[in-house]
């Protein structure tokens, strides 16, 4: 079963994502709600869609050794039955919300996924303003353990294309709220656009790909707040469409921190490998401060989703 | 799905997107007044203490003065960006100034600005 292989079905959506593109903006220009487009920022996500389909056609083979190396050390293999596929779905997504988890919290990946966060905008666009430099984050030892545990590369890499597939139409403000189980089990457009807020309350939640139950599982669940409408976009919005400043800005800032003169070497690690917001000398904030001065604030928000009981002391 | 036949929709599919929402008028730049400039400023900074709101003539930028300094709002397509002036240069340059930030991800902004605007904004944005 060396050479198993499944379509890349991330091509194949291609039409479907403009068509839906299209029917999203119609129904937004017919009905006059459901969310808003701009111009220059959908084509910015367009094009950052379209590099990284094309730095996936160029640095796919870097993966797809490394998965074919792993292939070859185990002695396991499970085959390729339906429900071996279903499976690994399911086991491949625990690894996207792991992975996506990370990047939220360590500045290395964040550098690689800050990108998809960086519209003000929330449409079907910005589902496809995607990386252009996951392959550095080396995040993909992550996906190991399924192909030690015998899951095929060729049906690791499919699932994980459906996965993106999936989370391309909860892109959308033109959906509300889906029925209770719904929301209850899947990754919706309602939890999805709280990942997305700028707001305090929203910073580090619904890291789901599919199943919204792993956050659920591992306390990074909040609902979305029909009191605190989600405001899209970074906490330090960038002032640039231009997609490499948009692909590398986070890698660039990086990159002079860390080699800034005078820093330890623990410094610099943390300007690395810190969560986002990270600074030697307090002048950032990170997402866990975010919160407490917003508590400080409004300490009527504490205990609310996303927020802790507590009203810290103000820092 | 071939190479060329993948280049070729992405390419038309980004086109027809792109043309249909300039002719439908998503090209058009925030305009901002007193209240809105705030709003949005407080949307960056949350914690501010906005002193004085000084909003450009042509409506797509202001300056705001705030207990943490002098900061500058401008029209981002639909949307807004603040960033604090501590760190920047003034170029003026024909009827516009433009200001340079000194960060990738925010390298400059031009603000098109009359004579006296200009001489009155070059005033404002000396850091305190």
């Amino acid at each position: 079963m060396e050479h198993l292989s499944y379509p890349d079905v991330v091509q194949y959506a291609v039409p479907g994502f403009v068509a839906l593109i299209l029917a999203e903006f119609l129904w937004i220009a017919w009905s006059g709600r459901g969310g808003r487009y701009e111009t220059r920022d959908a084509v910015t996500s367009l094009l950052m869609g379209a590099g990284n389909v094309a730095i996936g056609i160029a640095l796919g083979f870097v993966t797809w050794k490394f998965f074919m190396m792993l292939w070859r050390l185990t002695p396991l293999n499970l085959g390729h039955s339906w429900w071996v596929v279903a499976l690994c779905f399911v086991l491949d997504d625990l690894r996207y919300y792991w992975v996506h988890r990370i990047g939220h919290r360590v500045r290395w990946v964040w550098a690689s996924h800050v990108n998809h966060h960086s519209s003000q905008h929330y449409n079907l666009t910005t589902a496809l303003r995607q990386t252009w430099t996951y392959t550095f984050t080396f995040m993909m030892v992550v996906r190991a353990p399924l192909i030690l545990l015998g899951f095929h590369p060729a049906m690791v890499l499919f699932v994980g294309g459906l996965n993106l597939i999936y989370q391309f139409w909860i892109h959308t403000e033109a959906i509300g709220r889906l029925p209770r189980w719904v929301e209850a089990v899947m990754n919706t457009p309602s939890h999805h656009r709280a990942h997305h807020g700028r707001n305090p309350r929203y910073l580090d939640c619904n890291y789901a790909g599919v199943f919204i139950v792993w956050d659920k599982m591992f306390g990074t669940f909040v609902p979305e707040q029909d009191d605190d409408r989600v405001d899209y976009g970074l906490v330090h919005n960038i002032g640039s469409f231009n997609p490499l400043r948009v692909a590398f800005h986070e890698w660039v800032a990086l990159f002079r921190d860390v080699l800034r003169p005078g820093l330890s070497l623990r410094q610099r690690l943390g300007y690395a490998f810190g969560p986002p917001g990270y600074s030697h000398d307090g002048s950032r904030d990170t997402s866990d401060r975010i919160k407490a001065r917003h508590l400080a604030r409004h300490p009527e928000d504490a205990g609310t989703p996303g927020f802790d009981p507590a009203v810290p002391r103000s820092k | 799905m071939s190479l060329t036949v993948l280049i070729g929709l992405v390419v038309a599919g980004i086109a027809l997107i792109a043309l249909l929402l300039h002719l439908t008028g998503r090209s058009r730049r925030r305009s901002l007044d007193q209240d809105s400039a705030r709003g949005e400023w407080l949307r960056h900074f949350p914690g501010d203490d906005i002193r004085e709101i000084v909003v450009s003539n042509d409506g797509h930028a202001a300056i705001l003065l705030t207990d943490e300094g002098p900061g500058l709002l401008w029209a981002f397509g639909a949307d807004t960006v603040g960033r604090r002036l501590q760190d920047f240069d003034l170029i003026e340059d024909g009827d516009s100034l433009l200001v340079q930030f000194h960060d990738f991800a925010t390298p400059s902004v031009r603000l098109t600005l009359d004579d006296f605007e200009k001489t009155h904004w070059t005033n404002l944005m000396e850091p305190m």
